[in-house]
């Protein structure tokens, strides 16, 4: 019941929304009534959800040819959870864009988009079905393009939202043939039916000719779909759109980043995770994009000069740690880890990019150097900004530490069995070194423990000109929703742990041995940034001048133009010359032709003499008589 | 009785508004248009729901019987048409073309309607066939008197290619018809079902070459489709909505019928090559709209591709693959005629619009016909919970499991290659939603308050909107924009916006997309037992 009503009341409010784009008061409250009524209606059913029901809604199911299209829906103790991580995180942007876009012209399309955002990913959630899965999946990736380019009149954000939807739609490719792959072999769309026919037995001999499906075939379908998944979830090879997609306002970039978007992938992933579980060739491939992309984002991380794409790097390091789990656990482990960690990111992310949407306020722009003791002049932006990095760094009994730690003891459990667990384990253990590190730079620059040495001073200067103006303007005034806001989504940073007191999440235990060797790790991750960090921003020290690499991402924008746009426009070029010059060319010649024909027909009828005509008349006869007799027979 | 008028009210109202139109008044004529093409509406409504069926003799000493009925596989698109009709005739008040009397023009409309509906209600081959020709003289008059008039020889050229083209097609057709009821003595299409299949394959595959080769022009299937962006460019929006929504769905529908049901070994044959050149045409068309300028063109190229995923399903030959044609088709009606309706605005108030000019952004200065030009947009790359995504996902659906076993490794290339052209029509259309929508002829609608390089800040735009309306905002940031205002870029609001009829006629065509979006299983459920009965023996 749950489910349905929560996609329907925020895909309601997104299409209502619309009506109301003339009037910020109705949207406000539609947008924040719909979404804050859904996160209470989402917590209730965290606590009722108890065992897997699926459900049939509207009788809405038919066939298409041989296969069965039942859409049905379903809840489970763990979606249920991640329902209410999305729909809270839904509220907290709504309420939070009240006071964010308070002056914005476009505010009611931003709250329609928002919901209907929130619309999609529920449904993916709750989809027991591949084609709802699809339909929610992309949907968000139009929504996503829309929140990006809210802001069109600036050419940077209509280019990133440009740039978002194609290279998400271009992996998509992968995503929709491995989903048409499966259904097609299975003869319905529904999940159950799906895995069923998917997946060899686990008690069946290797030997024993139990039927099972091609496993070469599965490893092709497992491998499009996990290409679609790398696409959405921004791993390598497909990462350079989402440190782009910053161009959105900030509660856009909390909404991708943390509940919806970008964890998605995770959550496809974990609801066919016994037919991964299976395909080898998709786990390595998965596997080893995430561990470079874990390991390798963290990093750029660090260098980035401005903190909100550091946030976004490190939402790519955290989803290929979600992600890492689903690639390296077998079968009998079960995808829960994966997931308890897209549950807990999706809080301590919200926290930390709705806490830097208001120290930017404060500060007049998100860059480190405009950030620099921004953390100084708010108290509740400095205090929600550290809670999130504590989390975000992994420390033990916040809920990013309790996650990323189970996910590195289960991914150790596994390791020993072989497969691609060990490689993922290396990488994490490294990541968890870098996350420490790029987080305590980021603490250290808004809370101004390093000295001040301005490096531009222009830029400062500028600053203090906008900061004064935003100070004066928005800060002091209507921030109460977003207090709240803050308040909430940092308690729960705190005490979200205590969700594994339930069995929401099927979890094995932590290791005290792995939680002090993470803590270990984390202290040396901070222990470096600070050691960096003794004299200036610890990132500036370590990239110096090749900042503008780690900005661009290495390059990775201009790589797609490169090998992607730029061929494809020229062979379109070319393609539009033949259009017109040879395919229709062979047209207008039809054309010539018969001009021509006529025209000469005409003249040799003129210059025809009149004695000639009786003679072809009798040839006339002749060939008349001769078809006769031969076809007489 | 619903069915006869259904056919004859449009036909007749056509026929005497193009001969006595000139005497009456533009009003009148309006009026005398709206009244028959809401009758039809009403007509097709009641024919849908009561199914009545038209048999009597006409001509004996051919066979050929008038005989019409309607069946899960036509009523769809007869509903599309009585719709489109309906609207294109409203759209009329808002514009009737320089070129010809209003007479003519609605005439002409009615006229083309009442044919399309008589192709889709025809039980008798010969009968689908003149029907199918009907359509052709009025089509003609449309494009070649009221087309674009800054263009008076490239009316004359897109109308004679026209009528050529497609007469040529239409020419194979026939004698494929022919052949057909020559060898089995009978024109009656639900006879032919059996006694089609019950010929050689020899034969079989003559006749389905033929067939296909003739319809593949109507629909129009790569490399056979040069005819249409010309007739598109040139056709006044009305034109160009009827050809898109209703002309093309003729071709597609006679694929449907004639070859697919009636000559299914023949037609299993040529299937392969109808794929490949589907899915050619996908590829081809999304490509040449990358690069394309005319916004028109460019939908109509757009246009080539859409089809060629409806080719694709047909060719597929499966249950799921004509289910997936049919809708591909009206989601196809439905978003074509939206964006025509919008561009044929634009092109109305700027002359031509071209894509390499410096455009306003229609979300700036006219909010609403942006929006429906972003779901239009939306549509045709194939945003689920649009029309436009079911069609072409069950193409490829279809296509991956043909009717033919030993076809598979073709046809599932085919639906890589078309899941490939997915992806370029959200290349295209996002590149028509920069420029137009958002607006990227300009570096910068406004200043940027704040130093900050990634974080606008919040109502860094807004301060400049407070207190100043729309339309000079926008003027301003026109006056501002890259060398040389052009008459397209100084615009205003109110020369741009769409008001009244239009926007009536938008909100129709955009409850639509949304509707065969969000609810296709009334459509599959509908199409499904008529569907079977075609596809016959096949599972």
């Amino acid at each position: 019941m749950t489910a349905q009503r929560l996609v329907l009341v925020f895909a309601l409010a997104g299409l209502f929304g619309l009506f109301a784009a003339r009037s910020p008061l109705i949207a406000r409250i539609l947008a924040v009534g719909a979404s804050g009524a859904m996160a209470l209606v989402a917590a209730w059913a965290m606590v009722q959800v108890t065992e897997p029901v699926t459900i049939n809604w509207l009788a809405a199911g038919f066939d298409l040819g041989r296969v069965s299209v039942p859409l049905d829906l379903g809840t489970s103790p763990t979606t249920a959870a991640i329902a209410f991580a999305v729909a809270l995180v839904a509220a907290a942007v709504q309420a939070y864009s009240t006071w964010y876009l308070r002056d914005d012209d476009r505010y009611p399309i931003f709250a329609a988009t928002v919901s209907t955002f929130t619309a999609a990913m529920l449904l993916v959630v709750h989809s027991r079905d591949l084609i709802l899965t699809l339909v929610g999946w992309e949907v968000m990736g139009w929504c996503s393009y829309l929140l990006i380019g809210h802001w069109t009149r600036k050419e940077s954000a209509r280019r990133a939202a440009h740039k978002a939807f194609l290279v998400t739609r271009i992996a998509d490719i992968g995503f929709v043939l491995g989903v048409v792959g499966l259904t097609v072999g299975a003869g319905t769309t529904n999940l159950d039916g799906v895995i069923a026919h998917w997946i060899t037995p686990l008690d069946c001999d290797p030997g024993a000719s139990c039927a099972g499906p091609d496993p070469v075939l599965r490893n092709v379908l497992l491998v499009l779909l996990v290409i679609g998944v790398l696409g959405k979830s921004a791993q390598l090879p497909f990462q350079d759109w989402l440190p782009d997609a910053m161009e959105g306002p900030t509660p856009a970039s909390a909404l991708i980043h943390a509940a919806t978007m970008v964890a998605a992938g995770t959550v496809v992933l974990a609801s066919l995770f016994p037919i991964l579980a299976q395909a080898d060739v998709a786990r390595w491939v998965l596997a080893l994009s995430v561990t470079f992309t874990m390991l390798g984002a963290a990093i750029l991380a660090f260098g980035q000069s401005d903190l909100k794409r550091l946030l976004a790097w490190s939402t790519v390091s955290q989803v290929a740690i979600m992600l890492s789990a689903l690639a390296a656990l077998p079968p009998t482990v079960g995808p829960d880890a994966g997931l308890f960690h897209l549950w807990s990111h999706a809080i301590f992310k919200s926290l930390l990019f709705l806490s830097i949407g208001l120290l930017g306020v404060i500060a007049g722009g998100t860059s480190a150097v405009l950030l620099r003791g921004s953390g100084l002049r708010s108290r509740l932006g400095r205090w929600g900004f550290l809670i999130g990095l504590v989390a975000l760094a992994g420390v033990p009994f916040t809920v990013g530490g309790l996650s990323k730690e189970h996910v590195i003891a289960e991914v150790y459990a596994a390791a020993t069995d072989g497969g691609p667990a060990l490689v993922v384990l290396i990488g994490l253990l490294l990541t968890v070194v870098a996350t420490a590190a790029y987080s305590t730079r980021a603490w250290l620059v808004i809370s101004e423990l390093i000295d001040v040495d301005d490096p531009v001073e222009a830029v400062a200067e500028l600053a203090e000109e906008s900061r004064r103006r935003r100070a004066e303007s928005l800060v002091p005034h209507h921030r109460s929703t977003a207090n709240i806001v803050l308040v909430t989504l940092g308690v729960l940073t705190l005490v979200g742990g205590l969700i594994l007191f339930t069995d929401v999440f099927d979890l094995h235990g932590l290791s005290w041995l792995w939680t002090g060797i993470t803590v270990l790790l984390v202290i040396v991750g901070a222990g470096l940034a600070f050691a960096l960090g003794r004299d200036g921003d610890p990132g500036v020290r370590l990239v110096g001048r090749r900042a503008a690499l780690f900005d661009n991402g290495f390059g990775a924008g201009a790589a797609y133009h490169f090998l992607v746009a730029r061929p494809v426009v020229r062979v379109a070029r070319v393609v539009a010359f033949l259009d017109t010059n040879v395919i229709d060319g062979y047209v207008r010649g039809a054309a010539v032709a018969a001009r021509l024909g006529g025209a000469g027909a005409e003249r040799a009828h003129e210059r025809e003499r009149t004695r000639t005509a009786p003679w072809l008349v009798v040839l006339g006869l002749v060939v008349v008589f001769a078809i006769g007799a031969l076809a007489w027979r | 009785m619903a069915l006869i008028l259904l056919l004859l009210v449009p036909l007749l109202t056509g026929l005497v508004l193009v001969a006595a139109g000139r005497a009456w008044s533009d009003r009148t004529v309006l009026g005398v248009g709206l009244g028959a093409a809401s009758l039809s509406l009403v007509l097709a409504v009641v024919t849908a729901v009561q199914r009545p069926v038209v048999d009597r003799a006409w001509l004996p000493e051919l066979g050929v019987r008038s005989h019409f009925s309607v069946d899960g596989i036509s009523i769809p698109l007869v509903l599309l048409t009585a719709i489109i009709g309906l609207l294109v005739v409203i759209h009329a008040f808002e514009e009737v073309p320089t070129g010809g009397t209003t007479g003519g023009f609605v005439g002409c409309l009615l006229l083309v309607v009442g044919g399309a509906l008589a192709t889709f209600a025809a039980r008798d081959v010969i009968m689908f066939f003149l029907a199918f020709e009907l359509v052709l003289v009025p089509m003609w008059a449309l494009i070649t008197r009221y087309g674009d008039p800054h263009r008076p020889v490239g009316r004359v050229e897109a109308g004679w290619r026209f009528v050529l083209y497609t007469a040529f097609g239409s020419a194979l057709m026939l004698v494929g018809i022919l052949l057909l009821v020559a060898s089995t003595g009978t024109s009656d299409m639900g006879e032919l079902l059996e006694a089609g299949a019950a010929l050689p394959g020899g034969r079989q595959l003559t006749i389905a070459l033929l067939l296909v080769v003739g319809l593949a022009v109507k629909v129009p299937v790569f490399p056979l489709h040069t005819w249409l962006p010309s007739a598109h460019t040139i056709a006044p929006t009305a034109g160009s909505v009827l050809l898109a929504a209703v002309l093309l769905k003729m071709g597609t529908y006679g694929l449907v019928r004639l070859p697919l049901g009636m000559v299914p070994e023949g037609f299993a044959a040529v299937a392969p090559w109808l794929a490949i050149a589907g899915v050619t045409g996908i590829i081809w068309g999304g490509l040449v709209c990358l690069v394309e300028r005319d916004l028109k063109r460019l939908i109509a190229y757009s246009s080539v591709a859409h089809m060629g995923f409806v080719v694709l399903s047909i060719a597929s030959g499966t249950e799921a693959g004509v289910q997936a044609a049919l809708y591909g088709n009206l989601a196809h009606g439905v978003i074509s005629a939206l964006l025509f309706v919008i561009v044929g605005g634009l092109k109305r108030r700027w002359g031509v619009v071209d894509l390499g000019q410096p455009l306003p952004s229609l979300r700036e200065i006219a909010p609403a016909r942006g929006f429906f030009l972003i779901l239009g947009l939306a549509a045709a790359l194939g945003l689920p919970g649009l029309a436009g995504f079911w069609g072409e996902f069950f193409a490829i659906l279809a296509a991956w499991s043909p009717a033919d076993p030993a076809t598979t490794t073709i046809f599932r290339t085919c639906a890589v290659v078309a899941a490939i052209g997915g992806a370029l029509a959200a290349a295209y259309c996002l590149r028509v939603a920069r420029v137009l929508w958002a607006g990227d002829s300009h570096v910068e609608w406004a200043p940027n308050v704040g130093p900050g390089p990634m974080e606008p800040t919040p109502s860094a735009h807004s301060t400049e909107e407070v207190g100043t309306s729309r339309v000079e905002s926008a003027d301003r940031a026109a006056s501002g924009g890259p060398v040389g205002t052009s008459s397209a870029l100084s615009t205003t609001t109110q020369e741009v916006e769409t008001v009244g009829i239009e926007r009536a006629v938008h909100v129709v065509l955009a409850v639509g997309i949304f509707a065969l979006g969000l609810l296709p299983w009334l459509v599959i459920n509908l199409m499904q037992p008529a569907v079977r009965t075609l596809i016959g023996g096949q599972p």
